[in-house]
Formats: structure tokens, C-alpha cells, sequence
């Protein structure tokens, strides 16, 4: 039962063209931007399967770079999302790949991303419907189900503990 | 507060005497602790979004950046006032609703996902098409969505509503069946009859694959769309004739879950097969993928 609402259904209110591609990316985008506490200063993004395939035209990138900067899913700024990210000096690049080995589901990213000495590595997959869920937090399993009528920032702020602070060799320990 | 099935959707609506539409606020209404006027009034500003959407794109004639679609939602409304149209005027102001409501998608406009943005046509088709035509009150389409969602949360929890993971049968597949039951509710039908109505739409749409042409959520998704707000209308009156579905609804779920399961991974919104690997198909894509980050 992993849809609980009639909004999960009739719903969100959303830029186009796909809840899975573009609203469910976006929710996993503002899940990091929750947890680093805004946005991030550098992402390395890996795409999955289906996402790896159409992510130009469904316009994922967008979203999830849109989503770390805070937009929501209804924001008609995610459009310019990567232009946005680029004048806010936001370095990001993206990676494709065809199975993800964490997790079966064809819409699948990872992030590794980092903001203020902190970094974080997240793996996030949308489901459908705009419905999203993160099931990888720093090295861990987990199964953090994300709908768009929620507050992400009181989603993830139970994990906010698990951020790893950087070492000055770029590698990272627990904090 | 849970509903699993078709079939425990129904015994709850006969056992309270209540619709579809009734039975599901009251769950959204013991699950979330709000109140049924503010779960309400954010259903009707979803309503009004639609209504926007639909203002909006049914005037505008300009293409997608990818140049593959736009413009059609003006063409159909042109031919629809001026013309007698073969399919009548609630299957044709629906169907130029729903292309205007998808093409704006397309644009990265503003739309309501129903079950999903791919399939955010077919309900705000089938309801200001029965605004239109009928003078079904605003209130009474707010409980269409209501009715809706009940269909589309059974069958989003029993098999799956994107096409990444169930094809286009799994998108719109689920919008057109939650469409019909909502038009059966709308002019008076009994839950049973609903829900007949969304099993008669699905089991029409079973197998359709998610094959987007490069990737984009225009060719044929916006067609398609189309075609199940006139799936949703002949589904919701046979059923009103009277006619059953004689797979019950919840096997036909099944069936598309297990359709679904099946499908390779090539037709599931990978862009890798069916349309979208046709020579034109292909053409769109190098097109595409030439331009600079491919869009804009």
C-alpha cells in the first residue's frame, strides 16, 4: 500500500511532462536540499535505466537539480533549472548507467553531493504518480517514502545526523 | 482506515449506502485528521488548476521545443464548433480539452497528474467536456476527482500507474478506467456500475506499451490520451446500459499487473522500441539529441 491518499492520485499540481521523470525527481531533489540545509554546492548524479534512457525528454535533470535547489514541484522555474544552477555556482555533472545495483526499479538516481564541509550520498526512486521514495542514505538501507503533500523538511530531518563531514584528501568519515 | 480491492470498495459503499466519491473522503478524512471542507477545497483547487490548464492550452498554438506536437487542442475545438462532429460533443469537447491539458504538458506547463502527468489528459476531459455539455456543477466535478481517486488508488496499490514500470496500459489504462467510474457516478450509476465502467475501460487498453518517441512525452502520448476520454465515455455508457464486465474488475487489475511484469524492458518508457524505434521515431530522436543538452 505504498499510495495512502486520493492525492497521491489526483495530483500534485505539477510542471509537465512526467510525475516519474520530472515531479517524483524533483521530491527526491528537495529530500537532499532538506538534508544538507539548502542547496548543495556540487552533486555528481547517476541515472538509472529508464531515467538514463529518456532523462532529456522528460526533463529529470532539470528536475532534480531544480529539486536541489529548493523549487517545488509546482515551480515553472525548474524549466531553467540548469541555467539557474549555473549562474548560483552549483557544479553538477551526470552519469549513465543501464541496471542500478541498489535497487529494482526502472526510475532510479544516485547523488553524492555536498554543501559547507558536509557530504552525502542518497539514492532516490520515483514510483509514479509523483510518488518517490529514498532507499539508500550514506552506505545505509533505507526506506523513506516521499509524497509531494508532505513537509520533506520534516522528512529528513531525523537523517540530518547522518551527513558526513569532509576530510581536506576529499575522502570522508563518520562525523 | 484501508480499502484493498474493487470489491471492498463496493461492500463499503453498500454496506454505509454511500458513492465512491462519499467513502473515499471519508478515508482521506480518518487517515490525514483533516476536515472533509479542507480536503475539499484542495480537491477543487486541483479542479481549477485543470480549468486553467484547459483555458489556457485550448488557445495556444505553438510547438513544443522539440517541434513534435502542439497546436492540435485549437485545431480540434475549431472543427468541433463549426463542424458536426462523428464522434458528438461530449467525446469532442473532451477530446480537445485533453489535448490541450497534454500539450501544455508537453511544454513543461502546469497540469495535475491524474494518475500521472503522461495521462493528465483523460479526466479533465471527460469532466469540463460533462461541465460543458451537461452543466455538471464545479461541487459535483470535485466529487468526480473524489470517485476517481478511489479507482486509481486501488489499482495504483494492487499493479502500478507508470509506464517505466507497467507501460501505457499501466498510465492510461488506470486514468481512462478512474474517468469512466467517475462519469458513471456523475449521471447517477451505482458503485457496482463504477466500477464495471473502469474494468470495461481497462480491459480495452490492457497491454498497451510506453513507447515515447526519443523519450518525449508528445508522440503518442498525447493521442492517446485522447482516445481514452473516448474509451472512458463508451465504457461509462455501456455500463450504464447495464452491461458487467465479465472478468471482475480486481483480475482485471491483476491481468495488467501480470502484462505488465511481462512487458520488456524495451517498451517501457525507454524509448527504445515500438514508435519510438520507427524510422521517423528515430529521426525525432538525432534531431533531438543534436541540439545542445537536446532541448531549447
Amino acid at each position: 500500500m505504498e499510495f495512502k491518499s486520493c492525492f497521491d492520485i489526483i495530483g500534485p499540481i505539477m510542471v509537465g511532462p512526467s510525475s516519474s521523470h520530472t515531479a517524483g525527481v524533483v521530491s527526491i531533489g528537495n529530500f537532499i536540499y532538506e538534508l544538507l540545509g539548502g542547496p548543495p554546492e556540487y552533486a555528481s548524479i547517476t541515472l538509472y535505466e529508464s531515467f538514463s534512457e529518456t532523462h532529456l525528454g522528460h526533463g529529470t535533470d532539470k528536475a532534480l537539480v531544480g529539486g536541489m535547489l529548493g523549487m517545488r514541484t509546482n515551480d515553472s522555474n525548474i524549466k531553467s533549472a540548469v541555467e539557474i544552477a549555473n549562474k548560483r555556482g552549483f557544479i553538477f555533472d551526470i552519469h549513465l548507467q543501464d541496471y542500478c545495483p541498489y535497487f529494482s526499479h526502472p526510475n532510479t538516481v544516485k547523488v553524492e553531493a555536498g554543501r559547507q564541509g558536509y557530504t552525502m550520498v542518497a539514492g532516490g526512486a520515483s514510483l509514479g504518480g509523483g510518488l518517490s521514495k529514498i532507499f539508500l542514505l550514506n552506505g545505509k538501507t533505507v526506506d523513506i517514502p516521499i509524497s509531494t503533500n508532505e513537509n520533506i523538511s520534516k522528512l529528513a530531518q531525523p537523517y540530518m545526523c547522518s551527513l558526513k563531514r569532509q576530510t581536506s584528501l576529499g575522502g570522508s568519515y563518520e562525523d | 482506515m484501508k480499502i484493498e480491492s474493487m470489491k471492498e470498495l463496493i461492500q463499503q459503499c453498500e454496506e454505509e449506502g454511500k458513492t465512491i466519491s462519499e467513502v473515499m473522503l471519508d478515508m482521506e478524512v480518518e487517515n490525514s485528521g483533516k476536515t472533509h471542507e479542507a480536503l475539499i477545497d484542495k480537491m477543487t483547487a486541483r479542479l481549477q488548476q485543470m480549468k486553467d490548464t484547459i483555458d489556457l492550452g485550448i488557445q495556444d498554438p505553438s510547438s513544443s521545443p522539440s517541434g513534435i506536437s502542439g497546436g492540435d487542442a485549437l485545431r480540434v475545438n475549431e472543427y468541433v464548433k463549426k463542424e458536426s462532429i462523428l464522434s458528438g460533443n461530449y467525446i469532442g469537447d473532451a477530446m480537445s480539452f485533453s489535448i490541450a491539458t497534454s500539450e501544455s504538458n508537453a511544454k513543461m506547463g502546469i497540469i495535475v497528474a491524474t494518475p500521472t502527468a503522461g495521462a493528465a489528459g483523460v479526466l479533465p476531459g471527460v469532466l469540463f467536456s460533462l461541465h460543458k455539455n451537461d452543466n455538471t456543477p464545479f461541487e459535483k466535478l470535485v466529487e468526480g476527482l473524489f470517485t476517481a481517486s478511489a479507482l486509481g488508488y486501488v489499482i495504483a496499490n494492487r499493479s502500478f500507474i507508470s509506464g517505466a514500470a507497467g507501460g501505457c496500459q499501466a498510465e492510461v489504462g488506470s486514468a481512462t478506467a478512474m474517468a469512466a467510474g467517475a462519469i458513471v457516478e456523475l449521471k447517477g450509476g451505482s458503485p457496482e456500475q463504477a466500477v464495471h465502467a473502469a474494468a470495461i475501460a481497462l480491459k480495452s487498453l490492457l497491454g498497451l506499451v510506453c513507447d515515447p518517441v526519443a523519450g518525449l512525452v508528445e508522440v503518442p502520448c498525447i493521442k492517446r490520451n485522447v482516445m481514452g476520454t473516448a474509451i472512458a465515455f463508451s465504457a461509462a455508457d455501456l455500463s450504464l446500459a447495464g452491461v458487467k464486465s465479465r472478468i471482475p474488475c480486481d483480475e482485471v487489475i491483476k491481468a495488467m499487473y501480470d502484462i505488465g511484469s511481462e512487458m520488456p524492458r524495451t517498451l517501457k518508457e525507454t524509448a527504445l522500441g515500438g514508435l519510438a524505434a520507427t524510422e521517423t521515431g528515430q529521426q525525432v530522436k538525432e534531431r533531438m539529441f543534436k541540439k545542445k543538452g537536446g532541448f531549447e
